[in-house]
C-alpha cells in the first residue's frame, strides 16, 4: 500500500482529476498549498517567463526600468507560489501507472514549476463505514 | 529520501523559511492548518479553544540532511530561550521515490 503525494499547478488540478480516472482511480483528497522549488538559474527558463510578465506589466504608468526590477525581484525572490496537493491511496502495483498519468497531465512547456511526486509507503487503512482495513480499505 | 513535516507557529514562518534556504533547501511546501497537541488546546478565562493555527512545512530531502534540517527548524521554530508549548513538532516519514513533473527525472 502506497501514499502517492502529488503537487501540482492550480490550473491543472482539473486535468489531473481526469488523468486519475482515466488511469482507474477516482478517489483522491486535494489541499491547497503554497510552496517553492529549487532555484533556477537557467536562463532559457527564465526569460520566457519574464517576457510575459513584462507584458502584463503597465507601461504607460510605470516606466520599463521599475517593472524589470520588479519582475527581476519577483522571480528571484523567496517567493512562494499556490499549488495543489493530492493524497492518493493506492496498491503496490498501480503506483507506476498512476504516476505516470499525473506526470503525462502535468507536463508544460515551461520547464520549472510543474511540480512533484512523492511516493510513501502506508502501513495501513481503515475503511469507517465497514471496518475494513488492509488493501480492501483502497478502494 | 526523507520527507519532512514541520508544524510551527504561524508567525515563525518566514523565519524557518528564510533560514532553510539559507541551509540548503530552498524547495518547501506550506500548509495553513488547525490543530491541538498534549496540553489539550488553551483555555482563556471561560473560552476554550482547542483548534489552535498552525503552519505545515512539507520538505524533501536526502537520508543525509536529516539532522541539518531537523536542527535549523527546532532552532529556529522556538519561542524564548527555553521553547513553549504549543512551538510544535517535527515528523519524518521515509519516500520511496520522487519525480519531477517538468523533466521526468526520478530523485529531488
Amino acid at each position: 500500500m502506497k501514499e502517492i503525494l502529488a503537487i501540482v499547478r492550480m490550473k491543472r488540478t482539473s486535468a489531473t482529476k481526469r488523468a486519475l480516472i482515466d488511469a482507474g482511480v477516482a478517489g483522491f483528497t486535494a489541499v491547497r498549498v503554497m510552496g517553492r522549488g529549487k532555484l533556477v538559474h537557467d536562463e532559457k527558463v527564465i526569460m520566457p517567463c519574464k517576457e510575459i510578465l513584462m507584458e502584463m506589466a503597465p507601461d504607460d504608468v510605470i516606466d520599463e526600468q521599475v517593472s524589470e526590477e520588479e519582475i527581476v525581484t519577483f522571480l528571484d525572490d523567496t517567493r512562494m507560489f499556490p499549488r495543489r496537493l493530492f493524497t492518493i491511496l493506492a496498491y503496490d502495483e498501480d503506483v507506476p501507472r498512476i504516476v505516470e498519468a499525473i506526470m503525462k497531465a502535468n507536463r508544460t512547456e515551461r520547464g520549472a514549476g510543474d511540480g512533484k511526486v512523492f511516493i510513501t509507503p502506508v502501513a495501513d487503512a481503515i475503511r469507517v463505514r465497514t471496518g475494513e482495513s488492509g488493501d480492501a480499505a483502497i478502494w | 529520501m526523507l520527507f519532512i513535516r514541520a508544524i510551527v507557529r504561524p508567525e515563525k514562518k518566514d523565519e524557518v523559511l528564510e533560514n532553510l534556504s539559507a541551509g540548503g533547501f530552498h524547495a518547501a511546501t506550506v500548509v495553513d492548518v488547525v490543530g491541538r497537541g498534549k496540553q489539550k488546546g488553551i483555555r482563556m478565562g471561560d473560552v476554550f479553544y482547542d483548534e489552535i493555527p498552525k503552519t505545515l512545512i512539507l520538505v524533501a530531502i536526502e537520508d543525509w540532511d536529516k539532522d541539518k534540517i531537523t536542527n535549523i527548524i527546532l532552532k529556529t521554530g522556538k519561542t524564548g530561550i527555553s521553547g513553549n508549548f504549543g512551538d510544535g513538532k517535527i515528523f519524518i516519514s521515509p519516500v520511496e521515490e520522487a519525480y519531477t513533473i517538468s523533466t521526468g527525472a526520478k530523485g529531488l
